[in-house]
């Protein structure tokens, strides 16, 4: 089953997500051949539409269109009639004129990449909308995992970090969790929900996080730029307290613990220089597994329009409220 | 003259509805009795199954006029009232400009004189134009009958100031009206901070955010001797805070509660519907169970929209983008009926004393009543129709309402006021 848009993790089901990780196997494969690109998408228009500042991401669903063979344009929201005070509304109904098959879109607003998705016929992917969701990186970190746990059922991943601001804490610990691992949050009491999901165990002290076993610590950037207030007082504290530093990074190696982040790092900040060397990161894989993931959702995604509208989970629960009866 | 046969009377003081007919002359009731004999020229209307009750009166509703009359304009504003069985009505003063001197609530009166077909009053603002730093005209306002003062839609920041305007206008028979929000701790995006802010990955709005500033405003009321009326309580701990006050009988304490917070919850938002955006946000069952609970109780007085009208294209946008309100007029009183008369969770009476009486005291107004020798001020209401809450059927200028297109029980059959009907179906 095809879908039109990918616009969270939510929403997928099992088979879904073990189909797009087999294809991402499937695609990385070519990566070892001297021709890496397929015709796949030959014909096909992707627009990036990214109204926040991207690397990894960017390049990454650049390159995975390219090698599906895709014609790829960069929406240049700097330079767009956005700075003229145009809508996204606005923006959407001249996008939708030049009938682009695929929106990739990154907003500060949550909810921003469903909203386009219903008014254009184009498959949207959301390349992470404020702190809702970031499918394509929980689907990339579930592949990583999966490399190096083949199954993954009852492994533990700890999040360590600004869960608050972090639309890779909730989509990874939602996928994580439809794979049956277990995932639990580590962070300062300032950035770690007290509403996150019972399921999800909420540390706010390291020993504590680490008695707890974890098989993988998944390390999330600390987001100053999201921060317009303070959260906590120094990064200097931050690293004593929630960063693996140098005698953390010893007790992990002993323990045989894998380290992710979605990057970039901030050194000295998350982690210690030396965790960028530790033979257990898996921090470049996560990059080079960004691109075949990319490449499995942009062939699975069907654009058209013709197909129902995608709805959320919480959409679902919607339906029934449609008569509304509180 | 009009005979309205075997109507079910509703009042405020008894649960029980009376049958009878009522037969109206010249704008008043002169009779009411069974089986009255239908004098010569009258028209009889059968009201058999309907009933029959003091129209509503709303004393929290946005007008958005002037400055706004995109979104509202006092005729659209009123219509939508009439529309929903309520002939009287209070604007609040967030427009542009505010309402913060005689001369912007003179023109604002002069208009409705003019435009709408039911009494529209307006309140006026505590300070400048909202902003919470000098006292607005305060006087002045009240030589052209404004009683309640706020400024809604934002707190009054500085307690000195609020305490300041406390004391000196309680001098002159006026009133407070707070609008109740930190607004450091509640930020811009009006959604219940809990389960639902997280998965949506939007920062919620705690509801301490709210009782705090009931806290303090009913203590700054106690020590200037004010009266001090908390809008559109959202949160359980909010209305316990009211209790407790009022249970303490040293200060003159009301408060109202909104229909969209008895009825939904932070959960309605689901995919981002921006018609379920409010402040105070949508918070718990346990808040909207604990809010009928203090409706029933007495510790809210009345009952009160917040109509908050917004164009389509400014709510067709993001969940953060878009403003905050959702109109009420139009659909008030047939959700109150649908969802809590219907089921049995409120008597009619309750209604009735809630949204007609209490807010026409609050305001220092006559209370209409269904009795021999009163003016008619009256709405027949049907308990069998239906009403399909079309873009249609809204009479006011904007639709940003979760019940557009939903059809709920009940119906709005007859507006009569004085000598004029206002609206039949």
């Amino acid at each position: 089953m095809a879908r039109k848009d990918l616009l969270d993790i939510a929403s997928l089901h099992r088979e879904e997500i073990e189909f797009l990780l087999d294809q991402s196997t499937s695609f990385k494969k070519l990566f070892t051949h001297s021709v890496k690109k397929i015709p796949a998408l030959e014909g096909k228009s992707v627009l990036m539409l990214f109204y926040e500042a991207s690397t990894r991401t960017h390049s990454s669903f650049e390159v995975a269109a390219k090698r599906l063979s895709a014609e790829v344009t960069n929406f240049d929201v700097a330079h767009s009639s956005i700075t003229k005070g145009e809508s996204v509304r606005e923006t959407i109904e001249t996008l939708q004129a030049m009938r682009t098959d695929y929106i990739v879109v990154r907003h500060s607003h949550p909810g921003l990449p469903g909203m386009i998705a219903r008014q254009t016929t184009a498959s949207v992917i959301n390349a992470g909308d404020g702190a809702h969701e970031h499918p394509t990186q929980a689907l990339l970190d579930a592949f990583t995992i999966k490399e190096k746990f083949p199954d993954p059922r009852g492994k533990k991943v700890l999040i360590i970090g600004d869960i608050l601001h972090s639309r890779v804490a909730r989509s990874t610990s939602t996928l994580l969790q439809k794979l049956g691992v277990e995932v639990a949050y580590l962070g300062p009491g300032s950035l770690v929900p007290k509403y996150v999901p019972a399921s999800i165990p909420r540390f706010t002290d390291y020993e504590a996080a680490m008695a707890w076993a974890p098989d993988v610590v998944y390390l999330l950037r600390v987001q100053m730029e999201r921060q317009d207030v303070q959260f906590f007082p120094s990064v200097r504290e931050y690293h004593r307290v929630y960063g693996i530093t140098t005698a953390r990074l010893a007790e992990i190696r002993d323990k045989g613990l894998y380290i992710m982040h979605p990057g970039p790092v901030n050194r000295g900040v998350e982690l210690c220089d030396a965790v960028m060397d530790y033979e257990r990161s898996l921090i470049t894989n996560q990059v080079e597994n960004g691109i075949s993931i990319r490449m499995a959702v942009l062939d699975w995604l069907t654009p058209g329009g013709e197909f129902p509208r995608q709805e959320s989970y919480v959409a679902q629960q919607q339906v029934s409220s449609k008569v509304i009866m509180p | 003259m009009l005979l309205l046969q075997n109507a079910r009377i509703a009042s405020e003081n008894s649960p029980v509805l009376l049958e009878g007919d009522v037969l109206i002359v010249e704008g008043k009731i002169q009779e009411i009795g069974s089986s009255l004999a239908l004098p010569e020229g009258a028209r009889a209307i059968d009201a058999r199954g309907r009933v029959l009750m003091p129209a509503m009166f709303d004393a929290h509703v946005h007008f958005r006029a002037p400055g706004f009359e995109n979104k509202e304009t006092i005729t659209t504003g009123s219509e939508a009232a009439i529309n929903g069985g309520i002939t009287g009505v209070v604007m609040m003063p967030n427009t542009r400009p505010a309402l913060d001197s005689a001369t912007a609530v003179a023109t604002v009166l002069e208009n409705a004189k003019d435009r709408a077909r039911i009494p529209v009053y307006t309140s006026g603002c505590v300070t400048k134009n909202r902003e919470g730093k000098e006292l607005a005209e305060i006087e002045g306002m009240r030589e052209l009958g404004v009683k309640m003062l706020t400024d809604d839609g934002d707190t009054t920041a500085d307690p000195a100031v609020l305490l300041r305007a406390m004391q000196y206008a309680t001098e002159f028979g006026m009133f407070f009206a707070s609008h109740c929000e930190v607004p450091e701790l509640a930020g811009p995006r009006a959604l219940n901070e809990g389960v639902m802010s997280y998965r949506l990955g939007i920062k919620g709005s705690p509801a301490c955010a709210e009782e705090i500033i009931i806290d303090r405003d009913i203590r700054l009321a106690r020590a200037a001797g004010a009266h001090v009326h908390i809008q559109h309580v959202s949160s359980k701990l909010g209305m316990e805070t009211i209790r407790w006050w009022k249970s303490r009988g040293d200060v003159k304490v009301t408060a109202e509660v909104a229909p969209h917070h008895l009825l939904f919850t932070d959960e309605h938002i689901g995919d981002y519907d921006t018609n379920y955006k409010m402040n105070p946000p949508l918070r718990t069952q346990a808040d909207c169970d604990a809010l009928l609970e203090g409706l029933k109780e007495g510790v809210f007085d009345i009952i009160a929209t917040d109509h908050a009208p917004h164009t389509p294209f400014e709510k067709a946008q993001d969940f953060i983008s878009a403003p905050n309100g959702i109109t009420g007029l139009d659909t008030a009183l047939v959700s109150l009926y649908h969802f809590f008369v219907e089921p049995g969770k409120l008597g009619w009476d309750l209604v009735v004393k809630r949204y007609s009486a209490e807010p026409r005291r609050l305001m220092g107004l006559p209370v209409p009543t269904i009795e021999v020798g009163q003016e008619v001020n009256c709405v027949l209401f049907d308990t069998e129709a239906e009403t399909t809450f079309t873009r249609e059927f809204m009479k006011s200028k904007s639709q940003n309402t979760p019940f557009i297109d939903q059809t709920l029980k009940g119906r709005v059959d007859l507006v009569i006021l004085g000598t004029e009907i206002l609206l039949e179906r």
